[in-house]
């Protein structure tokens, strides 16, 4: 027990160390100060301006087949299905962006019928009630289909993003993508949890 | 001694100065174009050269939910996420802690660790609280922890925090210096099967088995078994300590989903282990836990979470000690939003511990059985003066216990959000280390005449703290640092009964001391693919006896801590499916225990072919063939390099 093993030790310290703490807060208020003055950005990042990026990235994690580009000048669309909730993130995160010398193109949609040329599809939550006839209706079509909404993946969509602990993570229903004849990379599949609808 | 307080304000000013510097260019790199969104526009550009696993990492806002609470918010916190612990290739839950640049972590044996924060380490630390799932890993023997029998799966644990500085309005008795909170994954994150397993030099063997699985739509559970061998440390002479050991754990954990409001999640482990000792029979060591948590939400407002377990342990040290402990404890805490600028939380505790101790001849615990209880009550108000600006938290922790009684433990807290990249903070508390066991009931040698003969006056230990911290991020780099000057009053000291005979001995609250210091850590992404973390921890105890404490130690009992540490991390993800990390740390002399200053090396190479297999290499205090972290010289151990293989499979 190290109680029992006391020892002695040298003399005191006492005196002007509260003058070491004075000086050591004292220089951090500094640093604030010199902090203050600066202007910054946020410290934790708006939920749908790190979801927006998330879509971005999934242009370079999924192959898609090549019926889905009219031609190599087709610029890769990510559409918003529904209510925009990215506030003009998504159309700030893939300003002059390329992927696979592709420029990127953000459609806005009301209803399922209007989505001709579409890439990656972002369906809003508002869709709500008539998710399952969105799906339906894109069923087997190169779409990659994402979502905030819960039982997302379970229901035949293809990636969900999960906010937990304010954290973002990703459902991705393998099944469904593959069925759509799109490749996930194993770098998107190696950082998601793999869902698997039920009943199959 | 008077280099100490003219080398420590210099020393203070300087580093602080030289992160003002380290940060100039962050600040310089900003594009005209924040003209027109000035907050986003640059982090959109920084969000890109993220990595997925990155942007999994970041935290998030959303206009509904607040980040965090101000409780965590306004103090020192550290938080080790899942990546961060598998690019450690730490092994243990306390090998994982040396990733808190704020805790102080000394390996002593191959078995035992001193772990605290802001000081007062020691293999017996009592002013640390450690909590794995809300369950205390407290032993009210010594209110401290037994690190041997707190082998959480890591591939179990989804992050934790650790914060340095009082936490005893929220927390508890224990949290004078520190709490580290283990947070393990939920069973719906741990689906299908896990295999691992591995060996080296050090770590013998080790292997781990997990499944995960469903029950219907809205349960989900996990069983997992482990076990590993671990090798003895060196004596100084070089020999073998012969303190290898093994130990078996298992155990479960099921969320149910009852409804949307409605979670409930039991969970429980069991355990079993054998340690060597040099010169009598085997330590053996026991235990298991069971315990149901429920989570329900009222509203939008508010929230109620209620748990309750019953944790068992048992431990043999022949020639020493035995002990038996059985803790009974349940929890309530309700959390209310009031208006636009009150967020309330409320809570309610009761704890029951039965200890039997097994005593030796050369010492006691008098009486070998006792039961004690605790009731604990707190209420803490977290007022938006300026929502998401300026907040300030008032609170406070209500506590009775058998030896003291009622105990008040409050504090108060202040999180101003200088510019959306920077938080300044501070924050007075008031927290107690009440009298475990140790204190009060400790006799030896088992027979009178005693040398020592127990603490009967032994009141708590108080400690009122002052601490000043800044939280910066911008882009790529995180800063934070974290300042604090501590009173403590009454520490434990070992009174002469008719001085100036040096025996019999009491155990008191003859001595007063002081801690002061600041920890700094600043994560900075080179590309996006490789981090630089560096933490530096500057850190001052002293104690000194009372007027009339016949106690001349000066705290050499108390505290064993290096006057500073530094740690530097890097973790590189590099083609071809392979991460490389690295970690160095150089920590200070042990003063008072004449451990010499060392600096040690941990690296691994992680390969991983696949999404569903994993394989690394992992090096453990790389520089020398064995270094000393703790302990005085006559029982010192020496920490040998280690190197081990593992393989992880998941299907």
């Amino acid at each position: 027990m190290a109680l029992l093993s006391a020892s002695f030790a040298p003399a005191d310290r006492r005196r002007g160390v509260r003058r070491v703490a004075e000086a050591a807060i004292l220089a951090s208020a500094l640093l604030l100060v010199r902090g203050a003055g600066l202007a910054g950005q946020t410290v934790q990042a708006p939920e749908y301006q790190v979801k927006a990026v998330f879509l971005f990235n999934f242009a370079q994690f999924v192959d898609w087949p090549a019926a889905a580009f009219a031609d190599s000048a087709t610029p890769l669309v990510i559409g918003v299905l529904g209510d925009d909730p990215f506030e003009g993130f998504l159309d700030q995160t893939i300003r002059r962006e390329q992927v696979r010398g592709r420029g990127f193109q953000v459609q806005r949609y009301h209803n399922v019928g209007e989505i001709k040329t579409c890439h990656i599809l972002f369906i809003s939550r508002a869709t709500g009630a008539r998710l399952d006839e969105v799906l339906a209706n894109l069923r087997n079509r190169p779409i990659l289909t994402v979502s905030d909404d819960a039982g997302f993946a379970e229901r035949g969509g293809m990636i969900r993003f999960v906010t937990d602990q304010h954290r973002i993570r990703l459902q991705i229903n393998l099944g469904a993508a593959q069925a759509a004849s799109l490749t996930v990379s194993s770098k998107l599949l190696r950082v998601a949890d793999i869902v698997t609808p039920r009943g199959r | 001694m008077a280099d100490v307080r003219t080398v420590a304000a210099p020393t203070a000013m300087l580093f602080t100065l030289g992160l003002v510097c380290f940060t100039e260019p962050g600040f310089a790199q900003q594009p005209d174009t924040s003209a027109q969104r000035p907050d986003s526009t640059l982090s959109a550009e920084a969000l890109k050269k993220l990595s997925i696993e990155q942007l999994m990492n970041l935290q998030v806002t959303s206009v509904s939910k607040r980040p965090e609470r101000l409780s965590q918010t306004a103090s020192a916190i550290q938080v080790i996420t899942r990546d961060d612990m598998r690019r450690s290739g730490a092994s243990s839950l306390p090998e994982v802690l040396r990733l808190a640049t704020n805790l102080q972590v000394a390996q002593v044996d191959a078995r035992q660790w001193a772990i605290s924060a802001r000081g007062f380490n020691s293999t017996t630390a009592n002013k640390l609280l450690v909590l794995i799932d809300g369950r205390t890993a407290y032993t009210p023997l010594f209110s401290g922890v037994f690190w041997d029998v707190q082998e959480v799966p890591l591939t179990d644990v989804d992050r934790i925090e650790v914060i340095s500085g009082p936490g005893a309005t929220l927390w508890g008795a224990n949290a004078v210096n520190g709490v580290i909170n283990v947070i393990t994954q939920g069973a719906k994150q741990t689906q299908g099967l896990l295999l691992s397993g591995g060996g080296g030099t050090e770590q013998r063997a080790f292997g781990t088995v997990r499944y995960g699985g469903a029950l219907g739509s809205s349960v989900r559970y996990r069983i997992y078994g482990r076990g590993f061998g671990r090798e003895a440390t060196a004596l100084p002479s070089g020999q073998d300590a012969a303190d290898d050991w093994h130990l078996g754990q298992g155990g479960f954990r099921m969320d149910w989903d009852a409804s949307n409001v409605n979670r409930v999640t039991l969970q429980g482990d069991l355990y079993d282990g054998r340690i060597a000792q040099r010169s009598a029979g085997d330590i053996t060591v026991g235990g298991g836990n069971v315990m149901a948590k429920w989570s329900y939400t009222i509203s939008d407002r508010s929230s109620l979470a209620a748990q309750l377990y019953y944790d068992r342990t048992h431990r043999h040290i022949p020639g020493t000690f035995g002990e038996d402990l059985d803790t009974y404890d349940v929890d309530l805490q309700h959390r209310a939003r009031l208006g636009v600028r009150h967020d309330v939380v409320w809570g309610l505790g009761y704890r029951l511990s039965n200890d039997r101790v097994a005593n030796s001849s050369a010492l006691a615990f008098l009486p070998p059985q006792v039961a004690r209880q605790w009731f604990t009550g707190f209420v803490q108000d977290e007022i938006a003066l300026v929502p998401n600006r300026l907040h300030v938290a008032l609170g406070s922790k209500i506590e009775h216990n058998d030896y003291t009684g009622f105990e008040i433990q409050p504090s108060g807290r202040v999180n101003w959000g200088l510019s959306p990249s920077g938080t300044l903070w501070a924050a007075v508390s008031r927290a107690l280390r009440t009298p475990s066991r140790i204190d009060r009931e400790l006799f030896a040698p088992a027979q009178p005449p005693y040398f020592l003969a127990g603490g009967p006056g032994f009141h708590s230990e108080a400690e009122l703290a002052y601490e000043l911290g800044y939280r910066h991020q911008q882009g790529s780099l995180a800063l934070s640092v974290a300042t604090f000057y501590s009173r403590y009053y009454g520490l434990r000291s070992l009174e002469q009964v008719n001085p100036p005979a040096a025996s019999p001995l009491v155990i008191g609250n003859g001595q007063d001391g002081e801690s002061f210091g600041a920890e700094v850590t600043a994560e900075y992404w080179l590309t996006n693919r490789w981090r630089m973390r560096a933490g530096y921890t500057e850190l001052r105890v002293h104690v000194w006896p009372k007027p009339g404490s016949t106690d001349t130690s000066r705290g050499a009992a108390e505290s064993h801590t290096p006057d500073r540490q530094f740690f530097l991390q890097s973790s590189v993800a590099l083609p071809a499916h392979l991460g490389f990390d690295a970690g160095f740390r150089a920590i200070d002399d042990i003063t008072n225990q004449q451990v010499p200053a060392y600096a040690e090396l941990n690296a691994k190479l992680a390969w991983q072919p696949s999404s569903k297999l994993d394989l690394s290499l992992v090096g453990q205090n790389l520089l020398h063939r064995r270094h000393a972290e703790f302990g005085a010289p006559a029982a010192r151990r020496d920490i040998e390099r280690g190197v081990y293989g593992a393989v992880e499979w998941r299907f």
